[in-house]
């Protein structure tokens, strides 16, 4: 037996809906109704899933929330002397079982960027790994490129299973599901019925397809620390680049890698949370520091902090790895059609004119 | 644009630039379907420059906010040039207005505006066929004719145009220095403007309120409308993110949500021009514009005044009269 | 509570409370965890994330060192939402402290050099902690000599302890900006008192920290004197939530001033982005 199963497109809900009774189930679904933009949502009947076009925000929230408390504190007297006050930490529940249904491999890839971040450094995140640990990620082969993708230029690809524990191929009339890790496994078991080998036949024609789609122009790209820092000072190059940059976090929150977040405070009577929220290195206030000083104060310093960190502080720093996955979603959503791919290329093109 | 109208265009900017500093009109951009802000410095850089249904911009948010700076450092500064749709320069109008530019440093190349694309929208109607390899798109009559990877396609305009260019009174600049190409027909009558809002306001209030919540909810907070804003001018020191003093708690609940984009529409109230950006920027497709277009028309009604339309007119809350017409 | 987790402060409580300027409080605390409080170790130059409940946390160094084991103190400018609250602190009030954070000066590279710290307002906070290590094990280190400035006399921090550094065999050199009724000590700005002080740099570390322009002004002056880059260190001062190298927001290029720094040498900074 492959251990491949086959859900048809009709009994795709009732799969959905077996999942949910033990885990919590994000998938893909209109944001609203009329509108044209997808976004993860938990499903629950009724949720339609939208498996064939790209979210507009990655499913980075399902494992790291827009806001989440990292503890919550509670003020108390101190009944030894009632004109004291004590602080109590309170326990933080541990993290549900979850399935991302319905992912990109390019949404599957950007948890590796955090992953080196958050699990692999000298002090390790709890909370996220505790998620992490918890959450299958189940990734749709992906036949949607257009002229905004770069996946294949960063070192994924439509049908790179890497980064997903279950791979899921459309074919006519449903789709054929497979675990690519122990993780997916027992998630399969029972959902769907052996897949017959025509069914086999044509995912994996599906598949081949997808692998062969020509994503920017077939360019590979590497680190570019090299190029990066002959430009750092170049500001006439920033300036052009980013023309009509407004500074919003657009980029920053669709983004399936971008994990910088800021830690806030929130106090009702006498409890409150200690939040961590998604923050923006696009915004004036990320790096002001209470002085007034700000080492980035204008919007092609952050920019160019935003470009650097993805293509040459973190290959630098973690073994030529790139921060991104080319999923296109900063360049199809920004307000002002910035398009980070080109750039990056830019910054190479004009170094290697200099040589 | 025609072939005739956009060497035109590109004329008119090949005479102003030697006076300008920098001149800030819109380039291709990654596909087809898309153009991007631009500065052009030299007639090589301004020969590139476009004008198609796809340059959405609000120009006058670059020029207010992230001007160009000199080329050459201690000279003093000469003219900056900025291409504008009518939309844009009722903002450069109420930008004069307010102070914050001053006719005389800049020199406005006016563009009339058949309107412009809403990209969601168009692929909504598209679907598959425009994902990918379109080779080009024009206004052609009433309809937006695509050439794409699959043979042309043509979509009616007002199936594909943003929701500020159906209900446009002004195509055509109000202000500018030079105008390229011929004068448009106004899409839409002062009543057909207002059709939007008055689909909202009919609402009974419960269905009012679940209309905001379900809308407003999907707010990320990340401030792409009021950056975009041409008139949001406390840019960096937004309530909405100080933390000292902190107004707006972190949490991402509708309250929050709420409070954020009412502040930002009470900021506008009597001065924002209806240009739309912050509905167009919004990744999460909120009409965020129509709470203005509220308080626009309550400023109309009440104070008899319209916004971007005249920059000898002092905008109502810049001005105190005991006798205030309408209150 | 979870163990190992980084976010997470252990609650402390504040002893003793000193005004040392009109905008400057040190405060000693004590973790209320006796047995955490025992084997609390550190690397002078070190910082710490000081929380209060409901406001915020913020980064300041420890600023006493760890050869004294009775107390952690921090000396804090009230200049933000949460040094404004840390300065309404009372002796027996709580707080959270995340610490030690950060990596500290690097000690035995020092051990048998001179050493010249120069400090300027509240960044003599990490030069004290050095300072008052390198006193409780002097046999270790040459000469040391502290050219500290500030303002007015009004607005140096630690003059209850001057007599102490002094007697520590530590050749102290105090300044101010301008002439002040019943100032003894030297008139000037510490770059130009630098100057006229002209220590060498055989042997000779220098350890900076300041304003930023007086920083400016005492590199441009350490390098007339001869100094390496190699041979200057100093502190760095940026926006940090998480201090643990997580949060992101306090890189210099491929650095994270609070993982790597906030210590480096002119030699580190010379190789770092330029975005101070």
């Amino acid at each position: 037996m492959s251990g491949k199963i086959y859900i048809s497109r009709d009994g795709l809900a009732a799969a959905m809906e077996k999942l949910s009774r033990t885990m919590d189930v994000w998938t893909p679904a209109a944001s609203a109704k009329d509108k044209w933009g997808v976004e993860f949502a938990l499903y629950e009947p009724g949720v339609k899933p939208i498996l064939d076009r790209q979210s507009t925000l990655s499913p980075k929230k399902t494992i790291f929330p827009q806001v989440e408390p990292l503890f919550q504190f509670e003020r108390t007297k101190d009944p030894e002397d009632p004109s004291k006050t004590l602080i109590r930490l309170k326990d933080r529940p541990d993290a549900k079982p979850a399935i991302i249904f319905g992912a990109h491999p390019c949404d599957a890839r950007g948890f590796f960027t955090f992953d080196k971040v958050f699990m692999e450094g000298p002090y390790k995140d709890p909370i996220y790994k505790d998620k992490r640990e918890k959450t299958v990620i189940a990734s749709v082969v992906c036949r949607e490129c257009d002229d905004a993708c770069f996946c294949s230029a960063v070192g994924g690809g439509p049908a790179e299973k890497e980064g997903s524990d279950i791979w899921i191929t459309p074919v006519e009339d449903g789709y054929v599901l497979e675990a690519i890790t122990p993780k997916g496994e027992p998630i399969l078991e029972g959902l769907g019925a052996a897949a017959t080998s025509q069914q086999e036949a044509a995912a994996a024609k599906v598949q081949e397809e997808a692998a062969q789609q020509v994503i920017a122009g077939g360019m590979k790209m590497t680190g570019e620390t090299a190029e990066f820092m002959k430009h750092f000072e170049d500001k006439a190059f920033w300036q052009s680049a980013i023309a009509g940059c407004i500074s919003c976090g657009v980029c920053t929150f669709v983004c399936p890698t971008c994990y910088c977040f800021t830690i806030t405070d929130e106090a009702r009577d006498t409890e409150g949370d200690r939040l961590r929220s998604w923050d923006s290195c696009m915004f004036y206030h990320y790096t002001l520091e209470a002085s007034g000083h700000n080492p980035r104060p204008n919007n092609t310093d952050r920019y160019r902090n935003r470009l650097g960190h993805k293509f040459a502080y973190f290959p630098e720093k973690y073994d030529g790895m790139i921060a991104c996955t080319g999923c296109g979603r900063c360049i199809r959503n920004c307000p002002a059609s910035i398009n980070i791919w080109k750039i990056a290329q830019s910054l190479k093109e004009q170094a290697d004119a200099c040589m | 644009m025609t072939t005739t109208d956009i060497e035109q265009l590109h004329k008119l900017m090949e005479d102003a630039l030697p006076e300008l500093e920098a001149l800030i009109g819109w380039q291709p951009g990654y596909d087809a379907l898309h153009a991007a802000p631009a500065i052009a410095r030299t007639p090589e850089e301004a020969s590139r420059l476009v004008f198609n249904p796809f340059c959405i911009h609000n120009l006058a948010r670059t020029v207010a906010k992230t001007p160009p700076p000199p080329a050459k450092e201690g000279e003093a500064p000469k003219k900056i040039g900025v291409c504008v749709k009518g939309c844009d320069s009722r903002s450069i109008i109420a930008l004069i207005q307010e102070g914050f530019l001053k006719r005389e440093q800049l020199y406005i190349i006016g563009i009339p505006c058949k309107g412009t694309i809403d990209l969601r929208r168009l692929m909504k109607l598209a679907g598959e066929d425009l994902r990918a390899g379109v080779k080009s798109a024009r206004i052609e009559g009433d309809s937006l004719v695509v050439e794409g990877a699959k043979g042309s396609r043509s979509f009616p305009l007002e199936k594909v145009l943003a929701r500020r260019c159906m209900r446009c009174k002004y195509p055509n600049p109000v202000i500018y220095d030079v105008m390229a190409g011929d004068p448009v027909i106004p899409r839409a009558s002062e009543e057909e403007a207002h059709k939007d809002v008055d689909a909202v306001e009919n609402l009974p209030v419960a269905e009012r309120l679940a209309f905001w919540q379900g809308e407003l909810d999907r707010c990320i907070r990340c401030y792409a409308c009021r950056n975009a804003c041409p008139l949001c001018m406390c840019q960096d020191r937004c309530i909405a993110e100080t933390r000292d003093p902190k107004w707006l708690p972190q949490y991402m609940g509708l309250s929050e949500k709420f409070i954020f984009h009412f502040i930002h529409a009470m900021h506008l109230a009597g001065r924002c021009t209806e240009c739309g950006e912050c509905e167009r920027v919004c990744p999460q497709e909120i009409p965020v514009t129509l709470i203005k277009e509220k308080l626009n028309r309550i400023t109309k009604e009440l104070l008899d005044y319209e916004a971007g339309v005249s920059t000898e007119a002092v905008p109502p809350f810049l001005t105190f009269n005991p006798e205030e017409l309408g209150i | 509570m979870h163990a190992c987790d980084p976010y997470t402060p252990e609650l402390a409580t504040v002893k003793e409370v000193y005004q040392e300027t009109h905008n400057i409080r040190s405060l000693r605390i004590v973790l209320n965890d006796e047995e955490k409080m025992k084997n609390f170790s550190y690397i002078p130059g070190q910082v710490g994330q000081l929380s209060v409940f409901g406001v915020g946390e913020s980064t300041f160094v420890i600023s006493s060192p760890p050869t004294r084991k009775e107390f952690l103190q921090f000396s804090i400018m009230r200049v933000g939402e949460v040094t404004q609250r840390i300065h309404q602190l009372q002796p027996g009030d709580q707080i959270g402290v995340r610490a030690p954070l950060g990596n500290g000066f690097p000690i035995e590279s020092l051990k048998g050099k001179d050493i010249l710290f120069v400090g300027g307002g509240i960044g003599m906070a990490p030069l004290r902690t050095l300072l008052l290590y390198m006193i409780d094990n002097r046999a270790d280190f040459g000469n040391i000599t502290t050219i500290y400035g500030a303002r007015t006399p009004n607005d140096l921090c630690y003059r209850y302890e001057f007599d102490e550094w002094r007697n520590g065999k530590v050749d102290l050199v105090l300044t101010v900006d301008a002439e002040f009724p019943g100032w003894k000590e030297r008139v000037g700005f510490v770059p130009t008192v630098l100057k006229e002080e002209a220590p060498s740099p055989n042997n000779r570390v220098a350890i900076v920290c300041g304003p930023p322009i007086m920083i400016k002004f005492v590199l441009f002056g350490l390098k007339e004197l001869g100094f390496e880059d190699e041979q200057i260190i100093s502190t760095l001062e940026r926006r940090m939530k998480c201090g643990v190298g997580i949060c992101g927001r306090c890189n210099i290029g491929s650095s994270y001033v609070c993982l790597d720094g906030p210590v480096f040498t002119m030699k580190q900074l010379g190789g770092m982005a330029p975005e101070m």
